[in-house]
């Protein structure tokens, strides 16, 4: 149970797929302008990561080595067409918020390389934890890029303006803001790694 | 690995000097173009200077004794930076502008790649595209010279850009910097003083102001508003901050080219994008974005412009 | 299909929304492979090559199997098979032709099928070379040209960005921002720099 346990939690913060593995970066900066967005982009992909994870571990004997991508592919899209038509039908605002990112789920690459590095190689119990920490890590990472970007940046939270004559730093709300934010995170965390040891 | 051992990096001074004296030297060659800002724009701009300056200063200090380097910010390098983002702003910005300018120039600019000599893009320049990014609102409004109030007027290359005509300005306006924009481009006259002196005293070279100012200069004649060769090409040198850049930011050792013949396709690499930039692209003036590009591209151009060893092949 | 409109493409892909730097797709590749030239030159070659070939058959597939059949909502889930499957086929040419070229490449040669910016050009020409479900005089030729010039966009970023760390190699860089911070930091100068090409017309 705690081996279990441990699966869940590096995802969270040892192996954070955004800030340690580096993984996903196409849709995190380009939905992190707004938390909503952040979050939920988070929830989504941590469904089709849970989904693809667990039934990609299930059949990881089964398919032959040279076709695996494709089978990969199909599999994580058939989730994300799911998580497609359930948004659509259950929160369309979100839906339309998120646009074009939810089908981009198929791209992001924290999905494939969680099939490819783990998946295929463990426990379906394993895999779904593994799955469920790397879904919530990419979650929090999401949350608190498009948190500093969304409140330095357009000076709001969730939409509403906050602090009046605060000038917010646009920059932030572009793909060079976006870029600085997560290269100044992933410095911040290296100090906090390197004063820890 | 090899070629761990060829390039070297800021300072190969030829003379037996300090890094200080080099520093200390540029700083005197910009003198001329802070007394021009400052008659032209008034006490505004004098602001603007200092606070660039002490902002950089500051900032570069905190950073050296939080990550336990050595202190340098006597040597000179902060308070150009200071300055020259300073000569890049318009005269009645905010306080607060320069500040976070030149804190974000030191900063991510300079101090983060490990400091002097190790930059790979001008810090003054990071420093004013990231404000451009930021707050283009106060980064595009400038002010009529000699007059202290408030009035807003738009730059030469801007008005070209509307297609605007251009009334009542003549080449020894431009000259003399009676317009507006930012207050350390306008007095071209006070910048040509400093920089014979940094040339006379081959603190540097003529080859990048020059093949800049030439490219942009055959660039905007040959694509003229009225059909080929009709442009206005002196009116375009002696506009926006191209005289500044090409001799005071282009030029900057740690981030152009080593070798001459990387120097020379560095200017034509500058020329050509501020010309197409101030012909064909949403900005009116592209000196900036230009030397930034053509900063990236410097370690490309020095590997393949490494001068041959004699002996090998 | 006149000059002017191949100009067009090849600036706007290149410089003005350069994949990388503007659009931002092709970063988890960009960001790892980026720190030597001659892998960061073979990966964008590999780009390229993958973004010319996935523009033609995509452009096909489109052209004669989803719009006849009015299947054009399968867009996305088709090209994103065809990539994977013709990344494969690169994937075993590599391992057969360079065995430590393919391992050195590790998880990211598979996933060039998930760079966002190869699916994310086959988007693009459907978008602009279809219009209300017929292809645009000449969409063959402007598609597959684009998709070249995004691989073009592409290795220039690289270029750059690999030059840049190659020299930073030999710097004194604070601990904390070392390799990857830096890298980001160093992409988002370029992509502001890059801004300045914004607005462009010709």
């Amino acid at each position: 149970m705690k081996k279990l346990f441990y699966e869940f939690l590096k995802g969270i913060i040892k192996e954070n797929p955004t800030f340690v593995l580096v993984l996903g970066l196409c849709p995190t900066l380009a939905v992190s302008i707004s938390l909503i967005n952040g979050i939920g982009m988070g929830i989504a992909a941590t469904f089709v990561l849970l989904g693809s994870n667990i039934i990609i571990s299930l059949i990881r004997n089964i398919v032959p080595e040279r076709i695996r991508i494709p089978c990969f592919i199909v599999i994580i899209a058939t989730f994300v067409t799911i998580t497609e038509m359930a948004m659509k039908a259950y929160s369309p605002a979100l839906n339309r918020a998120l646009g074009i990112y939810v089908p981009l789920i198929v791209v992001n690459c924290i999905v494939l390389g969680r099939a490819e590095a783990y998946a295929q190689k463990h426990s379906v119990l394993n895999s779904l934890f593994d799955g469920l920490g790397m879904g919530v890590g990419f979650t929090l990472a999401l949350l608190l890029i498009s948190g500093i970007r969304e409140i330095l940046g357009a000076g709001k939270i969730l939409g509403f303006s906050i602090i009046k004559g605060f000038e917010p730093v646009f920059v932030l709300g572009m793909p060079s803001g976006a870029l600085l934010v997560i290269g100044l995170l992933l410095g911040f965390f290296n100090v906090l790694k390197n004063r820890k040891i | 690995m090899s070629n761990r051992l060829i390039v070297s990096v800021f300072p190969h001074l030829h003379k037996d000097e300090s890094v200080s004296k080099v520093m200390w030297t540029v700083i005197i060659s910009l003198i001329p173009a802070g007394l021009a800002a400052i008659f032209i724009f008034g006490t505004s701009a004098l602001w603007v200077i200092i606070l660039g300056v002490v902002s950089a200063l500051t900032t570069e200090g905190v950073l050296q004794v939080l990550t336990k380097r050595k202190v340098t910010i006597l040597d000179g390098s902060a308070i150009i930076t200071g300055i020259l983002l300073a000569y890049n702003l318009p005269p009645k910005v905010p306080f607060w502008i320069p500040i976070i300018g030149a804190f974000f120039s030191i900063a991510i600019g300079k101090q983060v790649f490990g400091g002097l000599g190790q930059n790979i893009f001008n810090p003054a320049l990071v420093g004013r595209v990231f404000l451009m990014a930021s707050w283009p609102k106060y980064m595009t409004t400038f002010t009529k010279p000699a007059s202290f109030d408030a009035v807003t007027s738009a730059t030469p290359l801007a008005l070209i850009k509307e297609g605007s005509v251009l009334e009542n300005i003549s080449y020894l306006d431009l000259f003399l910097g009676k317009r507006a924009g930012c207050i350390g481009e306008v007095c071209i006259l006070a910048l040509l003083l400093g920089a014979l002196f940094l040339l006379l005293r081959g603190y540097i070279s003529w080859h990048i102001p020059m093949t800049y100012i030439f490219t942009v200069a055959a660039f905007t004649y040959i694509f003229g508003p009225k059909g080929l060769f009709s442009g206005d090409w002196l009116f375009h040198i002696l506009s926006g901050g191209l005289i500044l850049g090409a001799f005071f930011m282009a030029t900057d050792y740690v981030t152009s080219p080593l070798t001459y013949k990387g120097q020379v396709i560095f200017g034509i690499g500058c020329g050509i994008v501020t010309a197409i930039i101030r012909l064909w692209g949403g900005y009116p003036e592209g000196v900036s974005y230009a030397i930034l590009m053509m900063n990236a591209a410097t370690p490309i151009i020095d590997r393949y412009t490494k001068p041959r060893v004699y002996g090998r092949e | 299909m006149n000059a002017a409109q191949f100009l067009t493409i090849f600036i706007s892909a290149v410089f003005i929304y350069n994949v990388i730097l503007s659009r931002f797709l092709g970063l988890c590749s960009f960001i790892a492979i980026s720190k030597e030239t001659k892998p960061a030159l073979a990966m964008s070659l590999a780009v390229m090559f993958v973004t010319t070939m996935s523009s033609i058959i995509t452009w096909f597939i489109y052209r004669f199997l989803l719009i006849p059949f009015n299947l054009t909502y399968l867009r996305t889930i088709s090209f994103i098979l065809v990539i994977a499957t013709f990344v494969q086929f690169v994937e075993m040419f590599i391992r057969k032709i360079s065995p430590p070229m393919y391992r050195f490449f590790g998880i990211y040669l598979p996933l060039i099928t998930v760079n966002c910016a190869v699916l994310g050009v086959a988007v693009l020409n459907v978008d602009m070379f279809f219009v209300n479900s017929k292809a645009v005089a000449g969409s063959f030729y402007y598609s597959t040209f684009q998709g070249i010039c995004v691989g073009l966009g592409y290795t220039l970023a690289m270029l750059l960005m690999s030059g840049i760390r190659e020299r930073l190699d030999l710097a004194n860089v604070p601990k904390s921002v070392k390799d990857f911070p830096l890298a980001f930091i160093i992409a988002s100068i370029m992509s502001l720099s890059f801004m300045g090409f914004n607005g462009f017309r010709f």
